[in-house]
């Protein structure tokens, strides 16, 4: 099926057109963490929402096309499936909130996240992002060796 | 901000969703997969988008191309790794490794119907504002740094991640 996983060489050029894009048009980082920030604080308020916050919407509504096209959609209070990292029911969506709540602290104290700085950033030749991306990415394969380590889920 | 912007950031949102569900980025399996290095498939995609994205932003800034709908000179500005960039990035590894995901291919589990994300993404946003108010907290203690020091990706339309 040709909505099965699209190959790496495909996808990474579209990502990074997709980046040109924004940059192209509104001159613009893509970053998601920015949408949250957004949210958080202009979400009361939907007039004073940015383009950062429409770039959120749509990355949501881009997953619920996909799943639509492939015929996978199905609300689900799951989280990654079965065989997901995470425990299932209660104590899962507390492990998540937590998560949850050092991933926005920790990307925002540091400037951006996984887009803002291990792709845009990264794109624009930015030290500081160079920074940040090694420190993530070493920070999360070591724990995630350590949770495979101790069976695959916390 | 005008309507057309939104328009065009959703727009390109929608496009970029919809690549990051099909290279099944939002699958926690394969993040793990590719922590735990056991697939390259991420990081190549990732190397290839850095590239691209390289290649486009250095192409229109040596046009002196114009934004086409905010009709601002392409430019952006970076600056030197400081230690937030190293703590942060630090407590967002260690969420990214327990979690196998992050902001972006969170919002796109939210779309396919994995609402269990909508968890993590509360998390972030209670996170982040959290972080923000800390940041004035701290730059009113500590003036003259700037609260802006906080801002992430897009706070400032010419600005690199990590001012």
């Amino acid at each position: 099926v040709i909505l099965d996983r699209c190959p790496w060489y495909i996808a990474g050029p579209l990502v990074g057109l997709l980046i040109v894009a924004l940059r192209a048009t509104l001159n613009k980082p893509f970053g998601a963490l920015g949408g949250y920030i957004d949210l958080a604080e202009n979400g009361a308020r939907l007039g004073r929402l940015s383009v950062r916050a429409y770039v959120l919407f749509g990355i949501v509504i881009g997953g619920a096309a996909f799943a639509l096209a492939r015929g996978s959609y199905e609300a689900a209070l799951a989280y990654g499936g079965a065989g997901g990292p995470l425990p299932p029911g209660v104590p899962g969506l507390a492990v998540a909130l937590g998560a949850g709540v050092l991933m926005g602290f920790g990307a925002r104290t540091a400037g951006g996240c996984t887009s803002g700085h291990g792709l845009s950033g990264l794109s624009l030749g930015s030290k500081a992002s160079l920074t940040a991306t090694m420190a993530f990415f070493g920070m999360a394969m070591g724990v995630a060796h350590l949770l495979d380590g101790l069976g695959g889920t916390p | 901000v005008t309507a057309r912007a939104k328009l065009v950031g959703l727009t390109i949102g929608v496009a970029m969703g919809f690549v990051f569900a099909w290279a099944r980025l939002s699958d926690p399996e394969a993040i793990r997969a590719m922590l735990l290095l056991r697939e390259a498939d991420v990081f190549l995609l990732m190397g290839s988008a850095v590239a691209v994205a390289a290649i486009g932003a250095r192409l229109l800034r040596a046009a002196g191309a114009r934004a086409l709908v905010t009709g601002e000179p392409i430019a952006w500005s970076s600056e030197g790794p400081r230690p937030r960039h190293v703590a942060g990035a630090l407590m967002f590894g260690a969420a990214w490794g327990v979690a196998g995901t992050c902001p972006g291919p969170l919002a796109v589990m939210i779309g396919e119907g994995r609402l269990g994300g909508l968890a993590i993404a509360a998390g972030v946003m209670l996170g982040a504002a959290w972080q923000g108010a800390f940041g004035r907290r701290g730059a009113a203690a500590a003036a003259p740094i700037p609260a802006a020091s906080t801002g992430a990706p897009g706070a400032d339309p010419r600005g690199v991640p990590g001012r």
